[in-house]
């Protein structure tokens, strides 16, 4: 199973778009603890994930195909 | 799918002057209208120790931050009894001393039009994914944190 990443703002510089394989993985909890192993430079940081251009503000299923953003905190304005 | 228009709010680069006296010309034929507040972002030549700031650039994650922006203008309308309300803000490369953020709010009397003005800068700050990079003189960066 397999998801599409992208990323934005700081996070961009150093996670390039990209396909990862999340065979076993079924909720964005897990998804950001295996995000977490895969680049460690997130785990200190503040981010938000969004599922399909939907921000995730709670542990949300996955299905795979879907594209994943990790947006970290904005700064527009 | 929701079946309102969801309007665009971005402009490639600085928001220009003439762009912002058009847009207040634009609302005297709206005769309910008594009280107009505005904001505008400019890019700050920031100190960060000594480094200068001489751009901002904007990114966004256009989809969300759109979808996002229509659900704080519907919010606002339902909060406030404003008139209308337009909501530019840059993408790209913005120079210091241009305007980045231009938020328009109008009602028939002050109050509603400031309260709903501040709402709207503080909640599109907070709430839309768009990100500032912050490039300086010597062309290093950081991406900027909003307070």
């Amino acid at each position: 199973m397999e998801i599409e990443i992208i990323s934005f703002g700081k996070i961009s510089e150093f996670i390039p778009r990209q396909k990862i394989d999340i065979t076993g993985i079924s909720d964005t909890d897990t998804l950001k603890v295996h995000l977490e192993k895969a680049f460690p430079q997130i785990s200190t940081m503040k981010y938000k994930l969004a599922l399909n251009e939907k921000l995730v503000q709670n542990n949300t299923l996955i299905s795979g195909n879907e594209v994943v953003a990790i947006m970290p905190p904005f700064s527009g304005g | 799918m929701s079946d309102i228009k969801i309007k665009n709010i971005f402009v490639n680069g600085k928001i220009e002057s003439g762009f912002i006296g058009e847009s207040i010309a634009k609302h005297s034929s709206k005769t309910t209208i008594g009280g107009h507040s505005i904001f505008m972002g400019q890019v700050r030549r920031d100190d960060q120790g000594g480094k200068f700031v001489y751009a901002i650039e904007f990114t966004a994650y256009e989809t969300l931050a759109l979808e996002k922006m229509n659900l704080i203008r519907e919010e606002i309308f339902d909060k406030y009894p404003i008139i209308c309300l337009h909501v530019y803000h840059s993408l790209g490369v913005v120079n210091t001393g241009d305007i980045c953020l231009f938020v328009f709010c109008s009602a028939a009397h002050r109050t509603p039009a400031i309260d709903a003005c501040t709402e709207i800068v503080e909640r599109l700050k907070t709430e839309l994914p768009i990100w500032g990079k912050e490039i300086f003189e010597d062309d290093s960066h950081q991406w900027k944190e909003n307070n």
